[in-house]
């Protein structure tokens, strides 16, 4: 594969895409920054610092009053936001699953629908490796810059509450810097992308295959059938239950096919699939086990259907270069 | 190897609809090659096939290529302009010329900044400010500056104004077109390329009905402005087309065929003259939507 080629075709998807991979997230991100760093800030310097400390949702309830805040829970508050600041970047993640949903799905329609398909195929670069590139822009490329933007709106908020209770006299700062998550947490984001492009892939593919083979709206495709598919397999279902009392047993498989070939974008879904591994996430006396998020989305791994999942993912994407190749656009 | 491209028994059908049927040709290097034929006449599924775009049936050779399983080497020699304005609305001038000079080994830049430089376009401006015909001149400019060594232009000129159509040709001919490149083109004003052209070929409902050089051309088909008094004894001879211009018979005849008339025979008729390629072309087209 050539990689110069590669690094002007995914150079090509951002020009394309810089609206909702990186305007959109980096206006939300700083909008976070002011609207949240600012009614916090306002608070504790307005009011004082409050008799417990929510963070994400987390009381700590031994906060009081800053005089009273013993070292011990100091560190605590640290660890825990230490851990956790990142969450507070979350619904940076939230529109990456719309942004990449909706650019997979676009990704092989659109150049079909303007004819500036006519354009790239006149340019030695096959379909395979334009395939790939859009692939690799929505699996590794687009998660890339919305998690360098997370750890800089999480960061530039954590700052911004640390100097507010400053103001009031507890300084954060020294057990915050201190503080290893503080760190390792940005770290710990990074290690997760390739367990997300492994549970990502069925629906990269799915969105791309149909992305390529649509005559026309392709959103009713990719979402209408596999939902249209499901309920009527569920009718059938409830309709065997009433006469024979038997149920379909390819049910409960379905289900899982149709989740996980639309919602395989969503960061952390593999925690819905392995329930068991879902790590809990309350604060205990050590702060809290972030380091569990990383293992156990690992551990998620081992199991056959992670990889079913990527074998299916890779057929559709094969696919997707096939009708790329092929289709004749009039 | 001498011929660019060599079809054999080439054949594309849509369904039931025969869209090419069964065509042989051969292209040979250093040729600019006018495709000509009615709407729906199979032209652009030619090239289409060609340039690897469609499946086949038959045999087809580009450049020594098979365009159905080697289509990635072969877009290594070849370049394509297969409709007017298809350049996405979002493309920068200066990232398509980046993009360009990234992904093709014989782009030269500086060709293709010169042309812009030549026009009213500037690398900050997006495709979807542009006017059709500043679209069609940042194509060709990407185009040009390729070193391919054939050049496929599919209504390249579409419904621009007649300045972009001549400029468009102009620069074809003065900055690209040399001994080792081909060019096949397929145009409805077939006027503005005649002049260019060193190939003709005439494609009729998935056929092709004459494939000859312009020079056979112009020894084969004459033009008489028929005197009053000798307009049956020019009917005598067989004329493929009639038409009468200010009150006067002008009638073409093919002196190529066995049989034919002669020059000396048309010559006594009254005055003689080449005919335009547009005059052949409605002539042989005769029909074609009857």
């Amino acid at each position: 594969m050539n990689t110069n080629t590669m690094k002007w075709l995914l150079r090509r998807e951002f020009w394309e895409n810089k609206g909702s991979m990186f305007w959109a997230p980096l206006v939300v991100g700083a909008l976070l920054v002011l609207l949240v760093g600012g009614t916090v800030g306002y608070g504790i310097i307005g009011h004082g610092v409050p008799g417990h400390i929510v963070i994400n949702g987390q009381t700590v309830a031994n906060g009081g009053m800053s005089a009273a805040i013993s070292l011990d829970s100091r560190i605590m508050i640290a660890k825990v936001a230490s851990g956790m600041y990142l969450a507070t970047a979350s619904p940076l993640f939230f529109m990456l699953v719309f942004a990449v949903f909706f650019y997979c799905l676009n990704s092989l329609y659109d150049e079909r629908r303007d004819r500036s398909i006519l354009f790239w195929k006149s340019l030695p670069v096959s379909d395979t490796m334009t395939v790939l590139s859009k692939a690799a822009m929505a699996m590794i490329v687009a998660p890339l810059i919305t998690i360098v933007l997370a750890v800089a709106a999480s960061l530039a908020l954590l700052v911004v509450v640390c100097i507010a209770l400053g103001t009031q006299g507890m300084n954060m700062f020294g057990t915050m810097l201190a503080s290893p998550d503080l760190y390792l947490s940005p770290l710990r984001l990074l290690s997760l992308l390739p367990v997300y492009v492994v549970w990502a892939l069925p629906t990269v593919g799915w969105l791309m295959l149909v992305s390529s083979w649509a005559r026309s709206k392709p959103f009713i495709w990719a979402v209408g059938v596999p939902l249209t598919g499901l309920l009527l397999l569920q009718w059938t279902n409830a309709a065997m239950q009433k006469i024979s009392g038997t149920s379909l047993a390819i049910m409960p498989y379905a289900q899982d096919l149709v989740a996980r070939i639309l919602g395989g974008v969503v960061p952390g879904i593999w925690f819905t699939y392995r329930t068991d591994l879902a790590p809990d996430l309350r604060p205990t006396a050590s702060g809290i086990d972030v380091g569990a998020i990383v293992s156990n989305s690992y551990a998620s791994l081992a199991g056959l259907d992670a990889w079913f999942g990527v074998a299916l993912g890779a057929l559709m994407l094969f696919g997707a270069i096939r009708l790329r190749r092929w289709r004749d656009e009039g | 190897m001498n011929a660019v491209i060599e079809a054999k028994n080439l054949s594309k059908r849509y369904g039931k609809r025969i869209a090419v049927d069964g065509i042989d040709f051969t292209i040979p290097a250093g040729r600019i090659v006018g495709l000509i034929g009615p709407n729906g006449s199979g032209k652009t599924t030619t090239l289409k096939a060609a340039l690897g775009l469609i499946p086949f049936d038959g045999e087809l050779s580009v450049l020594g290529f098979d365009p159905r399983t080697q289509r990635d080497d072969l877009m290594q020699d070849v370049c394509f302009i297969a409709d007017v304005a298809i350049l996405p609305r979002w493309l920068r001038v200066g990232d398509a010329i980046d993009f360009v000079a990234g992904v093709h080994p014989r782009f030269n830049r500086a060709k293709a900044e010169r042309y812009i430089a030549s026009t009213k376009l500037n690398p900050a401006m997006k495709v979807k400010e542009m006017s059709k015909g500043m679209i069609v001149q940042l194509h060709l400019a990407l185009v040009m500056a390729i070193d391919a060594k054939l050049l496929v232009l599919d209504e390249p000129t579409l419904g621009l104004d007649i300045l972009y159509r001549k400029q468009f040709y102009q620069n074809l001919l003065e900055d690209y077109f040399d001994e080792h490149k081909t060019i096949v083109i397929t145009t409805h004003q077939v006027e503005e390329v005649e002049h260019i052209l060193t190939d003709l070929m005439f494609i009729r409902d998935g056929r092709i009905v004459l494939a000859a050089s312009m020079e056979e051309i112009g020894e084969r088909y004459i033009e008489v402005m028929v005197a009053q008094d000798k307009i049956s004894a020019a009917n005598a001879l067989q004329p493929i087309d009639r038409r009468t211009v200010f009150g006067k018979a002008v009638m073409l005849f093919d002196a190529g065929v066995p049989g034919g008339a002669t020059r000396q025979q048309l010559a006594a008729l009254g005055e003689t003259r080449n005919p335009s390629v547009a005059d052949l072309f409605v002539a042989t087209m005769k029909g074609s939507y009857a």
